[in-house]
């Protein structure tokens, strides 16, 4: 008995240990470390973000935030997501024919309401100052110029009428590729056509980079990090990116679609390089050729300081770094089972065999729209 | 929705001009383009109950029986985002009732199938189909442990 009661005083203190001892780091200041002294990454990660990739021309070289700026663009957000979230005319009509004259990946249609949408409510801070832009250097926060013969080839695709990669479509309602010939090569002919996020392939926009950049929602990164491999799972759209800790890149002709990341520790901070990219790696128009190089470091238990530079010297004219923070969350990464509902790709594709033969003035049928 | 895009250079807008992706605005960027899935010259008004949800990813299906002129009907199915987002905020499948009277704009698929993007969906009232924001919606919220 006496025993007994012993062991369940050691089990209660054991576990209040293991309960008590994060809280107690939080509260000293002191960063999570592994069995071997290095700061222990391991979490979940939301990294969601108004601060911009690129920094809005009217701020020029600033980096810097002040307060006031920074509540001033939290609020207008705010203000645009409660403008948002107001009823509509129960007895409104459709959207204009021909269009709705919205942009982007919403292209003359729209997109969906405000409520599908995560993308944060702050600005970055970083050693507490606010940021203007994730891009730190070069001093403007915009991505350098590309090189000569990337403008050049992106000039003789134009001239060329050539259906570029990732297009997303003149939305006139028509097979305008088909105005270069009856048989001219257009942008939905097959499926590797469409883009990596479309085909459920590759990180939407550059979440799962590298380097890896915030979205509108589905923000959420785990970290799981043992003595020689760190594994950064990325909700969107389902990576793991695995970084192998001290050791050698591949051979160069092995390519993947993240690249290959190597890691090492420098001091506290957690090196990753990445090289053996595809040739159309997920990060805007960075070749195989790019190398990334990313740094993560804890500002405070509660908050990773994300950095990365970005060379390429087939595209970009000169290296570029940005930084932004990753603070820690209780949330968890979902799953993003991404194929298993992708409707929009076959759609995508049949849309454009639909506009084709109505191009050709034949009849493609379809449901009757209530609205016409 | 609108998604910024901020260009970097001419060579950049030129590339935009093209339409070539291009990652370079502030967060960025939906599954798919909407332009290439639905029809900018036919826009649909639909009303009806809803008798199905797909809670999938990487986009939620809801789907709506919609009463046609001649008295038939017409099975609808809608696009709306992800549902990790309002997984998040604690909605789930079950909170959309079948049965539930909604109204829908948007614009039928190219495909010509009975299928339309959710540009806005409410219920009949006009009141949006759901509510709530990331957080309180107040501006830093999570101020102290999010900065």
């Amino acid at each position: 008995m006496k025993n007994s009661f012993k062991t369940l005083c050691i089990g209660v203190l054991a576990f209040a240990g293991l309960v008590l001892a994060p809280l107690t780091l939080a509260q000293s200041g002191e960063i999570p470390r592994t069995r071997d002294g290095k700061p222990d990454f391991s979490g979940t990660y939301d990294v969601s973000t108004l601060t911009p990739f690129q920094r809005p021309s009217e701020f020029g070289n600033r980096l810097i935030l002040t307060n006031d700026e920074a509540f001033a663009i939290a609020n207008a957000d705010a203000e645009r997501k409660e403008t948002n979230q107001q009823g509509s005319d129960p007895n409104r009509s459709a959207p204009p024919q021909g269009g709705d004259g919205s942009t982007g990946a919403a292209g003359n249609v729209g997109g969906y309401n405000t409520f599908w949408i995560d993308n944060g409510t702050d600005v970055v801070r970083i050693d507490g100052e606010f940021r203007s832009s994730i891009i730190t250097d070069p001093l403007n926060g915009r991505l350098p110029p590309v090189t000569d013969e990337v403008r050049n080839a992106a000039r003789v695709a134009l001239g060329a009428g050539e259906a570029p990669r990732r297009e997303g479509g003149a939305n006139d309602g028509t097979a305008y590729w088909l105005d270069a010939g009856l048989d001219a090569p257009g942008p939905y002919d097959n499926p590797e056509n469409r883009p990596f996020a479309e085909r459920c392939i590759l990180s939407f926009g550059s979440t799962a980079g590298p380097p890896m950049l915030p979205a509108l929602y589905n923000n959420h990164k785990r970290i799981v990090q043992t003595e020689d491999t760190v594994l950064i799972n990325v909700e969107m759209v389902h990576e793991a990116r695995i970084v192998r800790m001290n050791a050698e890149h591949d051979p160069a002709p092995i390519k993947k679609w993240l690249g290959d990341s190597i890691g090492w520790w420098e001091g506290d901070t957690l090196v990753v390089e990445t090289t053996n990219f595809r040739d159309t790696p997920a990060f805007s128009r960075g070749s195989e050729n790019m190398k990334v190089t990313e740094y993560f470091r804890y500002e405070n238990p509660d908050k990773i300081i994300y950095s990365f530079t970005v060379e390429d010297p087939t595209v970009w004219e000169a290296p570029f770094s940005g930084e932004y923070s990753w603070p820690r969350t209780d949330n968890k990464v979902f799953e993003y089972a991404c194929h298993e509902a992708n409707y929009a790709l076959e759609g995508i594709l049949k849309g454009a065999r639909v506009m084709e033969m109505e191009y050709r003035g034949e009849d493609p049928g379809g449901v009757p729209n209530p609205t016409r | 929705m609108k998604i910024k895009i901020i260009l970097a250079n001419v060579a950049a807008m030129a590339f935009a001009a093209a339409g070539l992706w291009f990652t370079a605005g502030s967060q960025a960027v939906a599954h798919h383009a909407f332009s290439a899935e639905f029809d900018p010259n036919r826009p649909v008004l639909l009303r009806g109950p809803i008798v199905r949800v797909e809670w999938v990813n990487p986009h939620t299906w809801i789907h709506l029986e919609v009463t046609n002129d001649d008295g038939s009907t017409t099975v609808w199915m809608v696009e709306g985002g992800t549902p990790n987002t309002l997984l998040r905020r604690g909605l789930s499948r079950d909170t959309i009732l079948p049965g539930t009277y909604i109204v829908v704009d948007g614009y039928q698929s190219k495909d010509r199938s009975a299928r339309a993007n959710g540009r806005d969906i409410t219920f009949e009232d006009g009141r949006k189909f759901f509510m709530g924001s990331s957080g309180t919606g107040a501006p830093y919220d999570n101020d102290a442990s999010r900065n």
